[in-house]
């Protein structure tokens, strides 16, 4: 008789396939996973309650560091969250100019993911090759709003800066440039038969589930059900575009990766009739009262992030300051499928599926 | 002239002949080695649209794995408290001496080659199976899970692929009708073995590169999910170890399929005036270039499909194969 | 099989393209005129109103003023003027909101020390911070 033993094994928090500080304690039978539990937290940094001592200037910065990957629809939610309250007017410009960064960073943030998935994989290159695109990106948004990854650019009432001199051509030289590279990965990697191997039915789940658990973005979208907040409750102006949701109806990794990989065709579009549509002249900040004081009461807006749905909830004493913020990180609410999705599969499954949903960990701890 | 050497009287001259000539030998390969990581780095860099090392030693980095190795020679040799020592001492030895044990029968030309033994072929693949005992024990004494995991796949995997590896040249052998790489080369002089064993030559290709862990075969060192399998917690000169015996590994791999496959020294037709050395060396860079190539490119296997991949793909075709070259011999038999 | 043969092809292709990496150490980088950098203080034009302590989200900015010398004229100049580079966010509100643009940003992002003293940044400093300065310091 041969005495088997379970082991407890701790991936994380440092572990190269983790994308960051997280640690996943599981308990494994060889290379069987058996039991698994995620511990999130390490970094923590209280966002939220840090918020309440600020001006709500103060915490568009704060919200660049929630989704690091895409700071630009954290800027967004926020603003949108204060003038709903204050019910603001924003010139049409800043509308465009918002929709514009928001949909280069979705695409960034989209190719980040294609890349460390395909390193979590195994394959080096894809990285390499998405981060070329994605640092182009990162100078157009660098050259409109200073920074490369916490951008700072919105503000209450409309965006800090107007565009410059022919940045809008560059956007528009940017995406036939786009279009060619993703038909490049998708000989890469999308018919590649090992990886398609790999993401197969893995990390396989329902619709029903997916509601159950609160899933949003590509991880809800990956089982069939047409769910995106720019289409099914257009906030800004996305209601002037027309574009598709993505869905795919496998509900597995493979879902969620041509989920995404279509959504980045389905930016290009966006961003193609927005700087078509682009206003010649206009203002970008709107008429705002000097000091931002939303009125006593509360109020819960929800945008479409690359991950999913992002929410931000204030509640307002009628101060300078919030009462209460809050945001809803999509990150976050996604995890938690995670230890039910990896019962029973292996090691490397465990990489393909934790890789699949797609956390930030600034997000996944605030 | 080896053969010469070997039968000729036990004097010390000939026995220093024949030391430097081995000590040549080694300073060929460890040259190779220190050249392979430079030419993947750089293969690597230029395909994902990087420079690769371009700063120690000129725009192409020339002396960048020279300086890796003597900072990895004067790092602290860290052994964990927990770990069992005298093995942990011994892996690298074990995985490493292989490595080099099988060079000895490879013949680079009709004259440079050290061990013409008549069972050449059985004798690599058998010798090459013992650096599995090294990753094992590697993985074992560490007294770490990673390291144990990555080494339990190392061993499967190796038993798994060495299989199909020996079935594929047997289609080889039976056309030759020897085992001696000797007679292999020779052989070949009508026509490559790629040529008249294709399905052989893919079998073997694939079961080379999981026998070398690369990529998409790397399991056993898979960064991203056991950090980095058996020798993750080896530093300085004993990961040295594991890593020369890897890129020794790959030089006798990529001999041993230019001898076996493409011909060894023999040149193209009409292009009989060039040395037979330089012919090995093109074809030898040739299978190099396509290992790096191969991991550029793909994403890793998942362990229970490469099992399934071994198993059930590439040891029927293997067989197959071996029946049909039989068939084929019978039928050219009867002409 | 076929999938994997594109894959192939497709970096074999990208063997000879344009190496697009930077040779950063040697070359700096090129950075836009909005980039936020390390800030650039011109003590003369502040005017001491506080305003950029009170924005800063981090609180990493603490000034002091004294009276004009000249005491004809109204108002305070600066005295003191630090910024800890430990904790600021180069996030640009102190630039947005200096009425006078006494404060603005500039290109330079290196910021390495090797003591954390070091990062504290005083008025000269900040005064002798003087190359490659924004622009287009206003939207
Ligand atoms: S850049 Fe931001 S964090 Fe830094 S001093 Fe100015 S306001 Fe404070
Ligand atoms: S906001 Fe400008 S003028 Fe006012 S104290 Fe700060 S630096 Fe001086």
């Amino acid at each position: 008789m041969i005495r088997t033993e379970e082991m407890l094994l701790n991936v994380g928090p440092q572990h190269p396939s983790t994308h960051g500080v997280f640690r996943l304690v599981i308990k494994i039978d060889g290379e069987m996973i058996i039991d698994a539990k995620p511990v999130i937290g390490y970094l923590h940094r209280g966002t939220e309650k840090i918020a309440e001592n600020l001006q709500y200037t103060q915490i568009i910065p704060y919200t660049d560091r929630l989704d690091y990957l895409a700071a630009m629809t954290n800027n967004y939610v926020l603003c949108h969250a204060v003038e709903t309250m204050m019910e603001l007017d924003i010139p049409e410009r800043a509308e465009y100019l918002r929709i514009i960064t928001m949909e280069l960073g979705r695409i960034a943030s989209h190719l980040v993911w294609w890349g460390t998935y395909l390193l979590d994989l195994g394959a080096t290159s894809p990285f390499l090759y998405a981060f070329r695109e994605r640092e182009m990106i990162i100078n157009l948004l660098n050259e409109i709003s200073g920074g490369r990854l916490t951008f700072n650019y919105m503000r209450v009432g409309g965006v800090k800066w107007d565009a410059p001199d022919g940045w809008i051509e560059k956007v528009k030289a940017f995406i036939p440039y786009m279009r060619e590279q993703l038909a490049g990965y998708g000989d890469l990697v999308t018919g590649n038969e090992i990886f398609l191997n790999r993401v197969k039915g893995i990390g396989q789940y329902t619709k029903e589930e997916a509601m159950d658990y609160s899933l949003s973005g590509a991880n809800l979208r990956c089982t069939g059900l047409a769910w995106d907040l720019r289409k099914s409750e257009p906030y800004s102006i996305y209601d002037r575009f027309s574009f598709e949701i993505c869905t795919a109806d496998t509900g597995d990794a493979w879902g969620r990766y041509q989920v995404r990989i279509q959504e980045i065709e389905q930016s290009l579009r966006i961003l193609e009739q927005a700087v078509e549509q682009f206003p010649e002249t206009g203002e970008v900040m709107g008429k705002v009262p000097k000091v931002i004081k939303p009125p006593k009461g509360e109020a819960f807006v929800r945008i479409e992030s690359p991950r999913g749905e992002i929410g931000c909830y204030i509640a307002s004493e009628g101060k300078k300051e919030p009462y209460r913020l809050k945001f809803r990180r999509p990150s976050f609410y996604n995890l938690q499928i995670l230890p039910k999705l990896l019962v029973g599969q292996n090691m490397a499954n465990l990489i393909a599926i934790l890789g699949a949903i797609d956390i930030v960990l600034g997000e996944v701890d605030g | 002239m080896i053969e010469g050497l070997l039968t000729s009287e036990a004097t010390w001259l000939h026995f220093f002949i024949y030391f430097a000539l081995t000590v040549l030998l080694l300073f060929i390969v460890l040259g190779f080695v220190t050249y392979a990581i430079l030419a993947e780095r750089k293969v690597m860099g230029f395909m994902q649209l990087r420079h690769g090392p371009n700063q120690v030693g000129g725009r192409w980095g020339l002396l960048q794995t020279v300086a890796d190795v003597l900072k990895l020679l004067i790092k602290e040799d860290a052994i964990p408290r927990a770990a069992d020592k005298p093995l942990f001492i011994l892996a690298p030895l074990i995985a490493f001496t292989p490595a080099f044990m099988v060079l000895a029968i490879i013949p680079f030309t009709d004259r440079f080659q050290f061990a013409d033994i008549g069972v050449g072929l059985l004798y690599y693949i058998a010798v090459s199976g013992i650096t599995t005992v090294g990753v094992v024990t590697a993985g074992w004494a560490s007294n770490n899970k990673y390291a144990l995991m990555g080494a339990m796949r190392a061993a499967a995997q190796m038993i798994s692929y060495e299989i199909p590896l020996v079935m594929s040249v047997i289609g080889v052998i039976l056309l030759t009708g020897s085992m001696n790489l000797n007679d292999i080369v020779l052989a070949q002089e009508n026509g490559w073995y790629i040529l008249w064993q294709p399905i052989a030559f893919i079998v073997f290709f694939i079961a080379a590169v999981a026998e070398l862990n690369r990529v998409p075969f790397d399991l056993a060192e898979a960064e991203s999910e056991l950090v980095a399998g058996y020798f993750v917690e080896y530093t300085g000169f004993r990961w040295a170890f594991f890593m020369l015996a890897e890129y020794v590994y790959m030089f006798a791999m990529s001999a041993l399929i230019t001898v076996v496959f493409l011909g060894g020294w023999l040149p193209l037709p009409y292009l009989g005036f060039i040395p037979g050395a330089v012919w090995f060396a093109l074809k030898f860079m040739v299978v190099i270039f396509l290992l790096i190539w191969f991991r550029v490119t793909f994403p890793r296997i998942r362990a229970d499909q490469l099992m399934e991949f071994g198993w059930k793909v590439l040891l029927p075709v293997a067989i197959a194969n071996i029946f049909l070259t039989a068939l084929l011999k019978e039928w050219i038999n009867l002409f | 099989m076929f999938g994997l043969a594109k894959g192939l092809k497709y970096t074999l292709k990208n063997m000879t393209r344009k190496k697009l990496t930077y040779d950063y150490p040697n070359e700096p980088l090129p950075l836009p005129d909005r980039f936020r950098g390390i800030q650039k203080f011109y003590p003369e034009k502040c005017i001491v109103c506080n305003q950029c302590a009170n924005i800063c989200p981090t609180d990493c900015i603490t000034l002091t003023g004294k009276k004009h010398p000249d005491s004809s004229k109204r108002g305070k100049i600066i005295d003191t003027y630090d910024i800890n580079f430990e904790i600021c966010i180069l996030c640009d509100l102190c630039t947005e909101v200096c009425p006078t643009e006494a404060i603005i940003m500039t290109n330079q992002f290196e910021l390495a020390e090797y003591s954390r003293d070091e990062l504290f940044k005083d008025l000269v400093w900040l005064d002798e911070n003087d190359t490659q300065l924004r622009k287009e310091n206003k939207a």
